[in-house]
């Protein structure tokens, strides 16, 4: 029986730190990439927000589908297998934290970008409005994984996961159905969309760097979290093992 | 290499370096739970 806890930071896979470090490469030619790209006809230098921006926001909607899928598999499992239904739920959690981070980021460089491009921080097109109700799903997703006391937590955001998980197509398909202050697509936009062949290995590498950076996120926050499972499972059978509180012995 | 001290948005180029703090940031804190967590030990 699993009693007693240790305190033990533990050490990450090998094959993990060697993945970190080559995202860390992939990262740093990223950044290279996108400084040396040519500066951009009509915008100048202010597109290269788009190096950064772009890779963010296109991935904090591959996320939230981690996030669904996990949420699916929870409540699939959950009445017959507790342990993969455990796992579910980690990486449902960390797929959900991941997106809030990278979400973040895209509405603030978005806004950077809007404000020095349009004079604008911000405009309730369809594709802003969106992201933005994207944005809160996923917090309000983690606030009542941090703060409901229900018991059934687990059950509830996985459900709200899957709500939240309609609002990803709406949002990556705005600038296609409605025409928004948000520019049109740039890649499969159309005839019009597209960028010069010569910009397209800065985005190229920044998406491949920021997928890596993020797939190991998911990984790591994962692994912390099914670590406090086992911590969280360990201290229940610890209660009702031999470490029994006196009280209970004598009402027995 | 742009030319960076006379780079017109070079704000945009700071910005990018904020994107790495905050993602660095966040490791860190990932970094500093799995140090702090435990990890149960089977007894048999």
């Amino acid at each position: 029986m699993v009693t007693n806890i240790r305190k033990s930071p533990g050490t990450m896979p090998k094959w993990a730190l060697a993945y970190f470090g080559l995202t860390l490469v992939v990262l740093a030619y990223g950044f290279y990439a996108a400084m040396v790209a040519p500066k951009e006809a009509t915008m100048g230098n202010l597109y290269r927000v788009f190096f950064y921006h772009l890779p963010h926001t296109i991935l904090s909607f591959v996320f939230p589908y981690l996030n669904c899928g996990a949420s699916f598999l929870y409540l699939f499992w959950r009445n017959r297998n507790v342990e993969r239904a455990a796992a579910a739920d980690a990486f449902a959690l960390a797929s959900a934290e991941i997106t809030v981070l990278y979400s973040s980021i895209g509405l603030a460089t978005g806004m950077l970008w809007g404000r020095a491009a349009w004079g604008i921080w911000w405009a309730w097109d369809a594709r802003m409005t969106t992201y933005l109700l994207l944005w809160l799903l996923y917090v309000s997703y983690l606030l009542v994984r941090r703060f409901s006391a229900t018991g059934q937590t687990a059950v509830i955001s996985a459900v709200l996961a899957i709500f939240a998980a309609i609002d990803v197509p709406i949002c990556f398909m705005s600038i296609r159905w409605w025409r928004t202050q948000h520019p049109s697509a740039v890649f499969g936009g159309g005839d019009n969309s597209g960028i010069d062949p010569s910009m397209v290995p800065a985005v190229l590498w920044n998406m491949l760097a920021w997928a890596m950076w993020g797939a190991f996120l998911v990984g790591m926050r994962y692994a912390i979290e099914r670590r406090r499972q086992r911590q969280s499972n360990a201290h229940a059978l610890g209660f009702l093992g031999d470490e029994t509180p006196q009280g209970f012995q004598e009402a027995r | 290499m742009i030319p960076f001290h006379t780079l017109s948005e070079r704000h945009l180029v700071y910005a990018y370096i904020v994107v790495w703090l905050f993602q660095f940031g966040y490791i860190a804190w990932l970094v500093a739970q799995w140090r702090a967590s435990r990890e149960p030990k089977s007894r048999g």
